[in-house]
């Protein structure tokens, strides 16, 4: 009713006032100003009562200004020119002496850099593109039709299983939408008759085939496969048997030491991580010991000493580090079990090297507060180990050693550049780092050299002509960078109003930062109903899509996370249930 | 047809004023609505075409006027000293001129009222001058709505209608007479007590603070011109009246008396449910004598096909040809049984078919043989036509209309840009006329003359069409699909051919946006409706409307034929349907129930149904057979329903709406054996969550258009918002 306006939107006297000023009008009375808001209150609300006849059958929700306009050619008025925006007028707020001003930024463009610019490409056409939204009553789960069951709804039903009861008990139609006719409703509601793991005929075929390419030996197939669990909605019913899939070949091909195989589960694994439909919080006890295997198992190939079960380990690292920062919760306290794990694997008198490595580079990956909690203590005892295995006439051992030092090379000397204060002495370093000592002090004072670290405040009018794709007017701006927080991380905001935070990225050899610099939508970009493929293979090109890369501009203190990249530009789709869409 | 006594078009033309008179006596509350309007400045220049800010004499401006002009040999001399008197008010010297010339009148006329507009808008509004006290008003509103609350709950629900209207009078008689600050506190303290679905309106009212404004609300003009209907029983009736004799003074009987119209019924008094049901348009519910008129809802029968199904049916294949001919025969013939409900089939004249429209019916029938039977245990397939790079923050603009053609081989659309464009969803392409000098060289008398005389070199899947100058609000196809009809807010109807590519006429008539058009499932009609608050018939060999169906007060928003094209329904922002009698302009229905913005109205094919969504999400099924009570109301959607659709045997319906999603209904049960028998004012409509069958979510797409193919495959349509 009325008392649910809030509050009612009026033209206060002081602004009528001011408007009278502006045109030399004044002094204005003030019996005469309230007279004259009142009024004008009176008629605007009314242009704008008749204005949304307009929004309606323009089959828009958004009130603009050609509705206002329309409004007032029907009433026979002038409408008002220059006043166009096809979204929305981006109002801005100040404050100042105790009052609120609201104000339109209007700023001032140079006629020669616009008469010099390129012209904008033309806005693509509008096209009609076609797709079955239902086949006999049942959705296909494609692309173009929205996830079957929501990322948001798989979340909850993770967390609390009751809500699913709750909802088929209030509504057994609605599940019978989720999975088309083919389920019958039941009467009689069990928890356990809920949870039908009944997969369809295609999709069996789809299982195997998907299984099969992933650990097949065709590359472009399995490129293929991969691409399809990280991109096609409607895989929720499915994942229980892929991470079932994944966590027997890990235990198989550990045993069997297959470094290949590994490899190609990790990336599946990585796939699936990837799909912003999926919620996997439910398959964590099958997908946490296989990534944790690849990451510390005592032996991962044939010949330990020829292959390269470093990058498997690296990668799982950084799967790993993946996984807790979307899942971890203070229920489940995944992070804490986990460092735990790695933390047991730094004994290093007990452990072969090769697990102690997987442990730095898993630690290392979970971030500088990890690191500097769990690591740094530890570099003594490691940089003995170190010094012991360098000299050490087997070539594994060696080999290890080497890797564990690059490790701690990489990822240390940030997170001691923020814990030490300077004067870095190389005795310091020696005492409390033992042979490692020189090489730290050197990074160290090579990061405190570089410019620009601390908080990175990168201005944007510098970068958004070069950045700007097409002809959007949207200015790119990076508010700030906090220097403290896990990670690095920086905030950036996106002119759309979107705003997320990034893990500061470097990446090696060159401890370099990267800024991803999300801006809005741009209208005129084409975005068929193909994007979010579209986006995921430009996503490197930082063209056409929502998120740009940019090269590294600056440097900056942070954990090297480079599948953090992923992770943010995957984020850049507006919402889950939008689907980049 | 060939019957020389049936009525020629010429009998329909505008031009016969004994016609244009009966359809204007038709509707008694738009005839006291015009003039107000008129002068109050909300339709400020009947004869000014407000978008062009030119001066239109010529007779393309409202009809009101036209007919005038067309005889005024015999034209009484008072009325031209009517029409002169009101062009010198509304300053129009140039027409005044041009009419006096033409229509050699030169006598002066003294324009006597020099109070202007707020002449006339002053007497209406005199009425609410009173010397009541002010105080009072509030007390006296406490004391009805504490006199509803303490009813028997036989009578409450029925009384408490009364609330509502009485306390808008009360607010605008309190702001008439100069107590603002009483006025304010009154409808603070006591809207508590109103439903929730008048919240809109009490809004709207709320704003008018001075008596100055009250002048020029369009929603307070429909308020001081049409009573507010309440439908009572005869026992609420007299308790209301117990209750109005205790307090003979005062406000609250006054207005009762002045600005109700108690609609009386014998009876049990309705429950809480049933009255609900029918509230929510502007002026209350429909008066039960509105809706008494026998309604010929039945379809024409099906003219003589035998022999071109036979033709046709030598030409194919004749693989088990037996068993189709038998279930052939046997539906040929059932088409030809005769309804009781149908209208005579010369009651409104109907294009004569010509060879292509008999093949083309051909086509139908062959087509509905092979159409899949949905129920609620078949759903049907849907193919959604997305538009890219047309949603609202595209420099093409958005896409505010589309229509399919019926054979489904043409998809049009209009966008906010004024550009119309047509597709062809088919392999074959779309084909323009070969120029004149090669056209002449095809010999007419040959068969195939029709696709002779299109030139194959000038296929095209996607054509453009443009001539708009303001967002294309409706497209529709006919049925023959040689024309489109187009409706802008511009203030124009335009139809285009689709041989030429060309806008062959521009229908001006409206002088505000056109809202929506549809073709007639015949042909030949089309109809429109728009801001002007009326909706009008039209022919495509004419440029003046042959009906204004006036009555609606507020916009028309949308229309569409009856499947025998003797009817028209419109939904309009008055929150009312209604049904309009092609053959003598009368409205004969007025459905009331809706509690938002009327946004899709459609008719079931069997033509008994009409089923009607809108801006409150709710879908209102009602039976033509019946008196404007609705069968059933469905309510699932979460925002406004933008289109409706039958499937071709009318067992499933689909809505499609702005939140995204397309809905399938069991039609079959709502229509269900025992409930259609005595659907009156004591039932209450069907509101069955079982009627929903299934939801189909889009991907950020709302759904602007629903179609079924001939064969009940469903296509859907809108605007891709990523």
């Amino acid at each position: 009713m009325l008392d649910e306006v809030a509050v009612p939107s009026a033209v206060s006297a002081e602004s009528i006032k001011i408007m009278g000023e502006s045109i030399g009008i004044s002094p204005l009375g003030d019996d005469v100003a309230r007279e004259l808001a009142e009024d004008i209150t009176y008629r605007l609300k009314n242009i704008v009562q008749d204005g949304k006849k307009f929004t309606h059958h323009g089959k828009r929700k958004r009130f603009t200004c050609e509705d206002f306009d329309w409004a007032l050619k029907s009433k026979n008025i002038e409408p008002i020119y220059g006043v166009v925006s096809s979204e929305f007028i981006p109002w801005r707020l100040t404050s100042g002496g105790g009052r609120d001003l609201h104000f339109l930024e209007d700023r001032e463009l140079e006629v020669s850099d616009i008469v010099t610019q390129q012209l904008p490409k033309l806005p693509p056409a509008a096209a009609v593109k076609c797709h079955w939204l239902a086949i006999e009553g049942v959705q296909p789960a494609i692309p173009e039709n929205p996830a079957p069951m929501s990322k948001n709804l798989q979340k909850q039903e993770a967390v609390d299983p009751a809500s699913k009861l709750a909802a088929a008990q209030a509504d057994t139609r609605n599940t019978r939408n989720i999975h088309g006719r083919g389920l019958k409703s039941v009467e009689t509601v069990r928890v356990k008759q809920l949870a039908t793991h009944e997969l369809s005929a295609e999709q069996q075929l789809y299982y195997k085939e998907i299984t099969e390419a992933c650990v097949g030996s065709d590359e472009p197939k399995r490129g293929e496969a991969l691409h399809s669990l990280a991109f096609d909605p409607g895989l929720h019913q499915m994942v229980a048997r892929l991470c079932t899939f994944i966590a027997e070949g890990v235990r198989v091909n550990v045993v069997q030491r297959n470094l290949a195989l590994l490899i190609y589960l990790m990336r599946m694994t990585k796939a699936l991580l990837d799909n912003n439909t999926l919620y996997l919080e439910k398959y964590l006890h099958e997908l946490t010991p296989s990534v944790l295997t690849c990451i510390v198992s005592r032996q991962l190939c044939l010949k330990p000493d020829m292959d390269n079960h470093w990058a498997l380990r690296d990668f799982a690292a950084r799967l790993m580090s993946q996984i807790c920062r979307h899942y971890n919760t203070t229920t489940n306290g995944l992070q804490t079990r986990i460092s735990r794990v790695f933390c047991k694997c730094l004994n290093v008198d007990k452990t072969p090297l090769a697990t102690v490595y997987g442990a730095v580079a898993g630690l290392c990956e979970l971030g500088p507060e990890v690191i500097k909690a769990l690591v740094v203590p530890k570099l003594r005892v490691l940089s003995n180990k170190i010094e012991q295995c360098i000299e050490s006439p087997s070539a594994y051992e060696k080999n290890a050693a080497v890797h564990i030092k690059g490790m701690l090379v990489k990822s240390v000397p940030p997170v001691l550049k923020m814990n030490r204060n300077p004067p870095d002495l190389l005795t310091d370093y020696k005492n409390d780092f033992g042979f490692l000592g020189p090489l730290l002090q050197a990074s160290v004072i090579k990061l405190r050299q570089t410019p620009g670290v601390g908080g990175v405040v990168v201005s944007a009018p510098a970068l958004a002509p070069t950045l700007r794709p097409l002809s959007t007017p949207t200015p790119t701006r990076i508010l700030h960078q906090s220097v403290g927080g896990v990670g690095g991380r920086a905030l950036v905001v996106g002119s759309g109003g979107q705003v997320t935070t990034t893990g500061g990225v470097g990446v090696a050899p060159s401890p370099g930062q990267k800024l991803i610099i999300m801006t809005s939508r741009t209208p005129g970009v084409q975005q068929g109903l193909d994007s979010p493929q579209l986006v995921s293979a430009q996503l490197p090109l930082g063209e056409g899509s929502g998120a740009t890369i940019l090269s590294p501009t600056s440097t900056a203190a942070g954990a090297a996370l480079p599948p953090g990249a992923k992770y943010v530009l995957v984020k850049t789709e507006p919402t889950d249930d939008e689907y980049g869409m | 047809m060939d019957d020389s006594d049936s009525p020629t078009y010429a009998s329909l033309a505008p031009a016969n004023p004994t016609m244009v008179n009966d359809l204007a006596s038709v509707d008694l509350p738009s005839l006291s609505n015009i003039p107000d309007v008129n002068s109050n400045g909300h339709l400020p220049s009947a004869v000014q075409s407000p978008l062009s800010g030119q001066d239109v004499s010529s007779p393309q401006t409202p009809a009101s006027l036209d007919m005038k002009s067309d005889g005024y040999s015999d034209m009484d001399k008072s009325t031209m000293i009517a029409v002169i008197q009101f062009l010198k008010r509304g300053n129009l010297k140039s027409t005044e001129e041009i009419l006096r010339k033409e229509c050699g009148f030169f006598e002066p006329v003294d324009v006597t009222d020099t109070s202007g507009a707020l002449g006339e808008e002053g007497e209406v509004l005199a009425a609410y001058k009173s010397d009541g006290n002010p105080a009072e008003y509030q007390d006296a509103f406490k004391a009805l709505s504490a006199f509803v609350e303490k009813s028997l709950d036989a009578y409450k629900y029925e009384v408490a209608a009364v609330l509502y209207p009485v306390l808008i009078h009360m607010y605008l008689e309190l702001i008439y007479n100069g107590h603002r600050g009483e006025a304010v506190e009154l409808l603070q303290n006591c809207s508590s007590s109103i439903e929730a679905h008048h919240a809109d309106d009490l809004r709207s009212i709320s704003l008018v603070t001075s008596r100055a404004q009250m002048a020029g609300q369009p929603l307070l003009n429909t308020l001081l011109s049409a009573q507010y209907t309440c439908r009572m029983s005869r026992d609420s009736l007299a308790h209301l009246k117990r209750f109005l004799a205790d307090r003979s003074a005062g406000p609250v009987p006054r207005i009762i008396q002045d600005r109700l119209n108690i609609d009386l019924v014998d009876g049990q008094p309705r429950t809480k449910a049933q009255v609900l049901a029918v509230q929510g348009a502007i002026t209350g519910e429909a008066p039960r004598s509105a809706n008494k008129t026998k309604i010929f809802y039945g379809l024409l029968k099906e003219p003589e096909l035998q022999t071109v199904i036979n033709e046709e049916e030598e030409a194919e294949d004749d693989l088990d040809k037996p068993k189709k001919k038998k279930s052939k025969k046997d539906a040929l013939q059932k088409n030809k049984k005769n309804d009781p409900n149908a209208p005579p089939a010369n009651r409104i004249p109907l294009p004569e078919l010509r060879d292509q429209d008999k093949q083309e019916r051909a086509r139908i029938y062959r087509d509905s043989m092979k159409r899949v039977t949905l129920s609620r245990d078949a759903l049907p397939s849907i193919c959604f036509y997305s538009f890219v790079n047309a949603s609202n923050t595209c420099v093409g603009g958005s896409v505010c209309s589309v229509d399919i053609s019926d054979d489904s081989s043409i998809l049009a659309f209009g966008s906010a840009e004024s550009i119309l464009s047509v597709h062809s969803i088919t392999p074959a392409k779309l084909k323009a006329m070969k120029p004149a000098e090669q056209l002449s060289d095809i010999d007419k008398d040959s068969e195939d003359v029709l696709v002779r005389m299109l030139d194959d070199r000038s296929g095209e899947t996607q054509r453009n069409l443009m001539g708009h100058s303001g967002p294309v609000t409706a497209v529709s196809v006919s049925p023959d699909k040689a024309l489109l009809a187009s409706s802008g807010q511009d203030g124009t109807v335009r139809i285009w051919s689709l041989q030429t590519w060309t806008c062959v006429v521009v229908l001006r008539g409206h002088i505000y946006p056109v809202w929506s058009v549809r073709f007639s499932p015949h042909g030949y009609y089309l109809v429109t409706g728009g801001h002007d608050r009326t909706a009008r018939l039209w022919t495509t060999d004419q440029h003046l409307p042959l009906r204004i169906f006036a009555g609606h007060y507020s916009d028309v928003d949308v229309v569409e034929f009856h499947p025998n094209s003797n009817y028209v329904a419109s939904g309009s922002s008055d929150r009312s349907v209604r049904l309009w009698d092609c053959s003598n302009g009368a409205c004969v229905r007025i459905f009331t129930g809706h509690k938002g913005t009327v946004s899709a109205v459609n008719f079931s094919p069997c033509g008994r149904y009409l089923a009607s969504g809108s801006c409150d999400a709710r879908i209102l099924v009602w039976d033509l057979g019946g008196h404007g009570n609705a069968l059933a109301a469905l309510s699932s959607h979460s925002d406004t329903i933008h289109t409706l659709a039958f499937s071709r045997e009318g067992t499933i319906l689909a809505s499609g709406s702005m939140d995204c999603t397309v809905k399938i209904w069991d039609f079959a049960k709502v229509t269900e054996e025992g409930r259609d028998e005595d659907v009156n004012a004591t039932t209450s409509p069907l509101e069955d969550k079982s009627l929903l069958l299934s939801t189909f979510p889009t991907k950020q797409t709302p759904v602007l258009s629903l179609h079924f193919t001939r064969r009940n495959v469903l296509l859907a349509s809108g605007p891709f918002n990523g």
